[in-house]
């Protein structure tokens, strides 16, 4: 737990660095209205208001984000301070640490910072998920099985993959990028909008290509909520195999759940 | 890259053929052909350089040979494929005729196609362990969509039973090449899969309010609901100010005319009886103490345009009088004083019985006698 608590907080520590070197270098960022009050400034903002009223503040931070969650779009720290946190921006960090412990307690869900730079913000469960159907609306949701397709192909070609490799896939699932499905819609837009913004995929420019080409991979929020163990077991009851047959895939998959908090806290 | 190559091969055909020579010996691994049998840059002949003919067909079997790799780009790259060896012979065999810069530069793009390929099949043949191909698992992963339980060994046989019990009868308004690929899906496969593979997710449940919510997408209503206020707003605007000025307009008018009433009356008193008037007796409505007030407001106006004027007399009484027509203008001159009058139900009465008002000299108007 200790050592838990220091990794979270070195990383803080060189990501203020950071982001006040981008701070000087850009002065354009969303953030530059607002700049993370040091722990001292904290203190004298709580010593400014009830407990009450920090309890208040938390509980609307709190109803923001589940609100938010419903589209699974990331929350960014200056759209929070701005549309909730407001007037209590001086104590903000205690208010995310209030918020954090009601996720986690309450809800059991965690807090995840998933990019340092732009401060954003996502919910995770922390509950262990059962292979039982659950009423979770959103995992029935048939956009899931589509990303579910397309995180599987890049997980098991390893990592990164051209977008023909999964156009072509899916035309075999029947769902072409130039056809409207019944399901998805636009499913060029559900893939390379709707899960890029949800943070469920990075869909990048290849430099140097003519024709232009761009290539998928694991967004953030894939990273903290896709498991790749699991992915690896059911691809290895569809193609009758061991798991550990994809050597390369298998030892990601486990180093990465082994290590996973410091993985994730490395990343940041 | 491509270009700088073609643009400088004009005179080495010798160069981009022995390039040639090394893509085959690079993908010797890969298949089983033979050492090319391409002659030598040196044996051309000079009358091939002007046959139109040949020269364009060259070409065109170079550009379909490059489309075809582009086009069938992930199939070839399966590791079973052997189209890029053939690819790669087709080129050898059309080099031979090669004699002119554009021709060459054709089989430079093609290299730079079939390298990209061949990269990227070594890079499977180097991965550890088992490779992974995306095709097969487009094939098995219906079986999920189907019986999400079952294990894909069992599939195929009931695959095929479905769709003799003609449960793919949705599929026949689809076009045959789509069938071909895709074989049958039901109508809820997604949500099949989605359910199947929901343990490989941490996501969290979203939160929904149990009687709904406002749907929680602002940016689209929002412009919407500007526009529609604006509208409205704007006619309410227009109706506002012409609302308003007709209420001051009768409201003017009928004091105007209350105005003029009673100057009407103080004029006909004055002319009858040309000794100042008595202002209380003027204005009292013995009948009525709201009258009185009404008639003390009215007659107000008349002194403050100048059109009657109030003076004591030697009882130090208010007396009033009407300014006649040509004394209006100078009577603006004059320096005026301001002041208050006020009234109460007592003083009123005893105001009744100091003067000894029976009557009332500006009578009440007829429109609000009841």
């Amino acid at each position: 737990m200790t050592q838990r608590k220091r990794l979270s907080n070195s990383p803080s520590l060189s990501q203020n660095k950071r982001q006040s070197g981008s701070f000087m270098t850009q002065g354009d960022s969303e953030d530059a209205t607002f700049t993370q009050p040091s722990t001292s400034q904290v203190q004298r903002g709580l010593e400014k208001v009830t407990s009450a009223q920090v309890d208040q503040k938390t509980a609307e931070v709190v109803q923001y984000f589940l609100v938010k969650d419903q589209k699974k779009i990331p929350v960014r720290r200056a759209e929070l301070v701005k549309n909730v946190v407001k007037e209590y921006r001086n104590i903000y960090p205690e208010i995310l640490k209030r918020a954090a412990r009601i996720f986690d307690q309450v809800f059991g869900l965690k807090l995840v910072e998933i990019d340092n730079r732009n401060h954003m913000y996502i919910l995770v469960n922390n509950l262990e998920t059962t292979d039982s159907a659950s009423p979770n609306e959103w995992l029935t949701n048939p956009k899931m099985g589509l990303l579910f397709v397309i995180l599987s192909v890049i997980f098991m070609k390893g990592g990164v993959v051209r977008e023909n490799l999964i156009w072509n896939t899916l035309k075999k699932l029947r769902v072409d990028q130039g056809e409207k499905h019944e399901e998805f819609g636009d499913v060029r837009r559900v893939v390379t909008d709707e899960f890029v913004r949800q943070r469920y995929l990075e869909y990048l420019r290849i430099p140097h290509t003519e024709p232009l080409e761009h290539e998928f991979r694991w967004g953030q929020r894939a990273d903290k909520e896709v498991s790749k163990a699991k992915i690896l077991e059911f691809m290895g009851q569809l193609h009758e195999q061991e798991p550990q047959s994809w050597t390369q895939q298998y030892r990601d998959a486990y180093s990465l759940s082994q290590g996973a908090q410091a993985t994730t806290s490395s990343l940041r | 890259m491509r270009r700088s190559r073609g643009g400088g091969d004009e005179d080495a055909p010798r160069q981009n053929g022995s390039s040639g020579r090394r893509r085959v010996e690079q993908q010797h691994g890969d298949g089983e052909e033979a050492g090319p049998d391409f002659s030598p840059a040196g044996q051309q002949e000079e009358d091939d350089d002007n046959d139109l003919g040949l020269r364009r067909e060259i070409r065109s079997k170079y550009r379909d040979l490059i489309n075809s790799v582009q086009q069938n780009r992930e199939d070839m790259l399966s590791p079973s494929n052997n189209r890029l060896t053939e690819v790669l012979e087709e080129a050898n065999k059309l080099f031979k005729d090669v004699r002119q810069a554009r021709e060459a530069a054709l089989d430079a793009q093609l290299l730079v196609v079939a390298t990209d390929l061949g990269k990227e099949k070594a890079s499977q043949l180097f991965s550890e362990g088992s490779a992974f191909d995306s095709a097969t698992f487009a094939e098995h992963l219906p079986s999920q969509f189907v019986f999400p339980n079952t294990l894909p060994g069992q599939m195929g046989s009931r695959l095929l039973e479905l769709s003799f019990m003609g449960l793919n009868r949705l599929e026949d308004e689809e076009d045959e090449q789509n069938r071909g690929s895709g074989g049958y899906l039901p109508r809820d496969a997604w949500h099949r899969l989605a359910r199947r593979v929901q343990c490989c997710f941490k996501t969290a449940p979203s939160f929904h309010y149990m009687m709904g919510s406002f749907y929680a997408e602002p940016p689209p209503p929002k412009p919407r609901i500007e526009r529609q206020r604006k509208a409205p707003s704007k006619e309410a605007k227009r109706i506002m100010p012409t609302q308003l000025k007709k209420m001051e307009e009768s409201h003017q008018e009928a004091t105007e005319k209350e105005v003029e009433r009673i100057l009407g009356y103080l004029k006909s008193y004055h002319q009858d009886d040309p000794s100042p008037i008595s202002y209380y007796e003027f204005v009292i409505d013995p009948n009525s103490f709201s009258r009185t007030v009404e008639n003390i407001f009215h007659t107000s106006f008349l002194i403050r345009d100048g059109l009657a004027r109030i003076h004591m007399d030697k009882d130090r009484l208010p007396c009033i009088e009407p300014v006649e027509e040509e004394d209006v203008d100078a009577a603006g001159s004059f320096s005026r004083q301001q002041c208050i009058v006020s009234i109460s139900p007592k003083t009123w009465r005893e105001l009744i019985e100091v003067f000894e008002i029976k009557h009332s000299i500006i009578r009440p108007p007829e429109t609000q006698n009841e």
